[in-house]
Formats: structure tokens, sequence, C-alpha cells
């Protein structure tokens, strides 16, 4: 049963970041974030009730305040108040790039055999899922133009480690996890402010802009 | 209360005084005393372990070892220098009226910030707590490389959080795999991640895991060291960042990422042997060597030549470790040292040439500055002769002694790759600083400085800098030899 659980929210993560791939409208992906973030939630707190580590609801409760409110509305904001238009412009099209990510899916599982569970188990499907969302993001990270979707992607690697650390490890210890979700959302409210000067000094969030400095 | 905590203490309150207060006599006094005071007691904790006792606090989460200790005294001796130096250079721009209130604070409050950071990364026994300091230092500087509000400044800057931040999520998934690993072995509670349990523990960790960890954390380290390939940030950073901040940049920021490279080396070569870690870091060091060269060749800004100088400095640092011999660690802690001492010389003197030609572009300088400007020239001169490891100075002693090592032992090819890059990176250095300092103005509105050379207090911090850097080559202080043969020993048998 906590198996099933686990596997279904791992694949639901995995699902919206395919889906943030395909998706052309910048509020969309934010939601699908959000999405992903209450997946990471319920991975979070299974493990809190199957290996009774108490701890673990409060990351959970984290992930939810945190990464599937707080950052999600920040972004938005920060979109709303700039008020550009508001789609993505990918340099390779979509098709293409859900491509690359299924070849990338294949690669994050292939590595994932290499781990003590093997071939099955949950922790398998986790770290799977977990390599598969880094690489993803990665490709986000460079296919994207738009400041906010650059923001996203990395949010989408930091998911991706935090995927390993609670569904793989039952949890790091507290005190780490508290500190380094501290310091992800000041990074993200620090990112959310340089966008805000990028608008007002290129009126564009597009970073591809942002190539004087050469050599 | 314990000295630890007064250490990390001092600068983080001198940080908080420096953004809040308002009164330009009072944030002056506050930063170099504080920073003074900081710099005392890392050297005073350094002292305290050379006598024997390892200061530690919080259930070990903060240890000092020899390497932490080499670390500390170094961060804390260059935070002195560029906190003073920063104070200089507010004093020169606000003699010419465009300093804003905003720019007191972040430079008042940051350095300080960005100081506490470096210290907490090098006392971290703890790799979460590691991993969070090292956070804490891209966050704090940040605002230290949009200083300057330019349109290039919030390009540097953006490409610098991007990079570190995605860095940083590698460095995070591989602490959290090399976690994975000594699962059941490491206990539970904090003290699980911390660095001497993952020492003891490390016979039974799970290789497969481990080495996945290994690459992720070196890869995530390696970026905010500025190796190749993930050293593009460094350039852009270095031209928008004011030169005070770009010293704690190219000499603690880069002491402690290689500090983080050491501590996963070392669990990786307890757990599978020297050579897995030890070849990423060769061939890291290796590549950072040789990008470092056609950028020198070409370069158009004397900051960014001074970035790539700094990429060529961690390269030449992580082949001397990754050469997995005793001499080259020795080296590489020995050239980290004369690194240290060396190359705020070089930021300092070349902040100095920039700010009286208000820009550090090779264009906007413009040749033969010799004869507008000859202390800060001779200083640069002598800096540069310095950071190319040139002979009586200490960083030719510390290449030679890597050198020596890489000949000696199984990776010849790699050794004399090396020693053919360092000649070319050489030469390259040499023309492009006589460019600068020697060259002939191309026209005669270039013969005149826009703002005469005076002895001011950053003129002044450049040279005793420069004269501890003279002195340094001939006498390193028994101490401080202590020191980097304690870091040795801990990098070269794990204690």
């Amino acid at each position: 049963m906590t198996g099933d659980i686990l596997i279904l929210s791992a694949a639901g993560m995995l699902v919206t970041a395919y889906l943030m791939v395909g998706q052309k409208a910048l509020f969309t992906a934010i939601r699908l974030f959000a999405v992903q973030s209450l997946f990471l939630a319920i991975v979070a707190a299974t493990m809190a009730i199957s290996a009774s580590r108490h701890e673990l609801f409060v990351m959970a409760g984290l992930t939810v305040v945190l990464k599937a409110a707080l950052i999600p509305w920040f972004l938005m904001r920060v979109i709303d108040r700039i008020g550009i238009h508001r789609e993505i412009e990918p340099f390779l099209n979509v098709p293409a790039s859900l491509l690359v990510c299924l070849g990338l899916t294949v690669v994050g599982y292939r590595v994932s055999t290499g781990f003590p569970e093997g071939t099955g188990g949950v922790s398998h499907h986790l770290i799977g899922v977990a390599l598969s969302m880094l690489l993803i993001g990665l490709f986000l990270m460079v296919t994207r133009k738009k400041a906010i979707t650059q923001i996203l992607a990395l949010l989408t690697v930091e998911s991706a480690v935090f995927l390993v650390a609670v569904g793989v490890t039952s949890g790091m210890p507290f005190v780490v996890e508290l500190g380094i979700s501290f310091d992800v959302i000041l990074a993200v409210l620090i990112l959310g402010v340089l966008v805000h000067r990028i608008v007002d000094r290129f009126e564009s969030m597009d970073v591809s802009r942002l190539s004087k400095l050469k050599g | 209360m314990d000295l630890l905590v007064w250490m990390l203490a001092v600068p983080l309150i001198t940080a908080a005084l420096g953004a809040t207060v308002a009164s330009r006599r009072v944030n002056e006094a506050v930063m170099a005393g504080g920073l003074l005071l900081t710099f005392v007691l890392c050297v005073v904790t350094a002292g305290r372990f050379l006598r024997g006792s390892i200061p530690a606090a919080f259930g070990d989460a903060l240890r000092v070892d020899g390497l932490s200790a080499l670390v500390l005294v170094l961060c804390g001796f260059v935070g002195l220098l560029s906190g003073v130096y920063g104070i200089g250079y507010l004093r020169r721009n606000e003699a010419r009226n465009f300093v804003t209130p905003r720019m007191r604070r972040e430079l008042y409050g940051l350095i300080p910030a960005y100081v506490f950071a470096m210290l907490l990364v090098a006392v971290s026994n703890n790799l979460g707590i590691l991993w969070i300091a090292v956070e804490l230092t891209t966050l704090a500087s940040v605002f230290l490389v949009t200083f300057h509000d330019r349109d290039t400044s919030l390009e540097a800057a953006w490409k610098f959080l991007m990079l570190g931040s995605l860095g940083l999520g590698f460095a995070l998934l591989g602490t959290v795999l090399l976690f994975a690993a000594g699962q059941g072995h490491l206990g539970e509670g904090l003290s699980a991640l911390h660095w001497t349990r993952f020492m003891e523990a490390a016979p039974r960790l799970h290789p497969f895991t481990l080495r996945l960890g290994v690459v992720f954390a070196l890869i995530g380290y390696g970026t905010k060291a500025g190796l190749a390939p993930m050293h593009t940030w460094k350039p852009d950073a270095y031209r928008e960042t004011p030169s005070p901040a770009v010293a704690l940049m190219a000499v603690g920021m880069l002491n402690g990422a290689v500090y983080c490279l050491l501590r996963i080396h070392l669990i990786s070569t307890a757990a599978l042997g020297a050579e897995f870690s030890g070849r990423l870091l060769l061939v890291l060091g290796l590549l950072s060597v040789l990008v470092a060269m056609p950028f020198i060749l070409i370069q158009w800004n004397v900051k960014r030549l001074l970035a790539y100088s700094s990429i060529e400095h961690v390269g030449i640092m992580a082949v001397g470790v990754g050469l997995g011999a005793e001499a080259g660690v020795f080296g590489a802690l020995l050239h980290m040292t004369y690194h240290s001492v060396a190359k705020p010389v070089s930021l300092f003197s070349a902040g100095t040439l920039a700010q009286l030609h208000s820009s550090s572009d090779f264009n906007r300088i413009g040749n033969g500055t010799f004869t507008r400007a000859p202390i800060a020239s001779a200083l640069f001169v002598l800096a540069a002769v310095m950071i190319t490891g040139s002979p009586p100075f200490g960083m030719f002693f510390s290449e030679m002694t890597i050198l020596r090592a890489g000949f000696a032992g199984p990776h010849v090819t790699a050794t004399a790759i090396f020693l053919i890059a360092l000649v070319v990176l050489f030469c390259g250095f040499a023309y492009q600083v006589g460019g600068i300092v020697l060259g002939t103005p191309r026209d005669p509105s270039e013969r005149r400085v826009p703002h005469p050379e005076r002895i001011d207090l950053g003129m002044v911090t450049t040279i005793a800098a420069a004269a501890l850097a003279i002195v340094s080559a001939f006498y390193l202080p028994a101490p401080l030899l202590a020191l980097i043969h304690a870091a040795t020993r801990v990098v070269w048998e794990g204690r």
C-alpha cells in the first residue's frame, strides 16, 4: 500500500515535469510546479507514516507551504507586476523536447539500477524518477529563454534532490533539511528581485539577451 | 562562551551593524574593527589547534582540524585586507560623489556577511552544514555582483546565481547520495552527516551510490571553485564586482570551495582509494589550466584577466591534489597559502587602476599606465610577477613542488602538459600586463589620467599586502608552516 502511494506520487512528479516541458503558458507551468510540490509532500508524509519518522511531517508541511503555495504565488506576482506577455519561447519545439526528455528518462532509470535495491522495489522507482527529473530540469534550463522558466527549471532540479533525500534515505537530519529549505527560499527571493531588475532594465524577461559579456 | 562561536558571531554582528548604522565614521570603524577581531580570533583558534587541542562546538558539528585551521587563517586574513581596502574604495568613490546609501549599506553589510559564511564553511565538520554555508556565501555575494547596477552587472549576477545554484543543486544531490551510501552505518540525527563519521564508516559505504555521490559533489563544489568547464560565471562576476569583494571571491571563496572538494575527496579516498576522485580532480584541474590559456591571450578587461588567472590557480591546486602524492598535496596547500597572500595585491592594484580610469576595460584604461599612475602600476607588475609563479616568489616554489611530485609519479604526460600550459600562461600574462603598463599611449589624450593617483587608504593597504607577500616568499612564520604541514597530514592521511 505505502509502496503504491510512493510510486504513484513519484510518477505524478515525473508527469508534471513532462507537462512542464510541453507547456507554453507561463502561469500553467507555475501551477504545474505547485502540483509537483504537492506530490513531493505526499511522498514525505507517506514516508513519515510508514517509517514512523515524525519530523518528516514537518518537512511535508514545509513543502506544501513553501513550494506548493509561497513560491508559486511569489513567481506569479512577479509576472503580474512586470505585466509582459506570458508565452514561453523555447529554443527547441515541443515534440522534439518531449522526445529528448523521454531519452533522459531512460538514462535516469538505467543509472538507478546500480543502487543496492537493484531493479526491484520502491527505491528503484524513486531514484529513477529523481534522476530523470534532474536531467529534465537541466534540459529545461538550457532550452528556455525566459528568466522565470529558468527559475522553474532550477526548482525542478531541487525537487528531484529532495525526492532522493526523502524517498531513499527516509530523510536527512532535520536541522539540515530546515537549513536547506531556508536557503532555497532565499535563493528564489533573490532570483525574483533580479528578474525584476532585469525587466526594468531590458524591458524583457528574455535572458538570451544577456549576452554582452564574452571572452 | 565558546571560542568558535565568538569567531563566527563577530563578523555576523559586524554585518548587522554595517547594514543598519548610517554614519560613515562609525561604519568604517565597525568594519575595520570587526574584521580585525575576526582575524585575531581565527589566529587564536588555529593557535589552540597547534597546541594540541581540537576546538569544536555543537556536538562536533563545527570542528577545527589542520585543514580547517589553515583555511580559517587564510580567510580571516583576506577578510581583514578586503575590509580595509573596501573602506578605502568607498572613500575614493565618495570623493567623486557617486556613492549612494544603498552602496554603503551593501558593502558594509555584505563583506562581513561573506566573511562569516566563508568561516562557517571552513569550520563545518557536517556535510549538511557545509552545503548550507556554501549556499550562504553565494547568496551573500549576489548583491555584491550587482553593486554597480549596470546592464552587465545584472547579466553577471544572473549567470552567477543560476550557475551557482545549479552547482549547489548537484552538490546537494551528491551529499544526499553520500548519506544514502551510508544508510545504517552512520547513525541517527545531525551527527549522521558528520565528516568524521563518514571517515569511520568509509569501508562500509555502498560503492556505487558513493561513486555517484562523489561525482555529483565534486562537480557541484567544483562549480563554486570555478574549475573548468563550470568556470563561465567567473570572468563576468569578477568584472562587475567591486575589487574589495572580488578579493573575497577569488581567495576566500576559492579556498572554501577547495576545502569542500578536499573533504569529499577524502571520503572517496577512504572508501574507494585515491584513484577515483583523484583522477577526476586531475582532469578538471588540467582542463582549467588549459581553458585559461586562450582566454588570457585574447582578454579585453583587466579584472577578467585576473579571473582567468584565478581559474588557472584553482586548476593548479586540483592538479596538485589529484596527482596522488604527498608532495603534490603539500604543494597544493602551499600554493593555496601563497595564492591567498599574492592575489589580493593584484586585485587591489588592478582595482586602483580601474578606479583611476573609471573602468576596468583595456580600451578605457589605455596603454602605458606607468606614466600616469606609477605606484599602482608598479604594484600591479609586482603582483603579476608573483601570480604567474616567477622566482623568487612563493608560487614558484609551490608550482615546482607540484611539478616534481608529478614527474616522480605515474602521471608524467599530464604533468608535462601542465608544465607547458604554465609556461604559455606566464607568457600570455606577461604580454597583457606589459601592454597595459609599459605600452605607449595610442593618442595624446590618453597621456593624462582622469583622476590623479594618491596615497590613500586603499593604496596603503595594497602596499602593506605587497610587502607581506614579498616577505612571505623568503620567510614563512613557523606556526603557518606547521599549519600547512598539519593540513597536508589531514589530506594525505585522512586525520
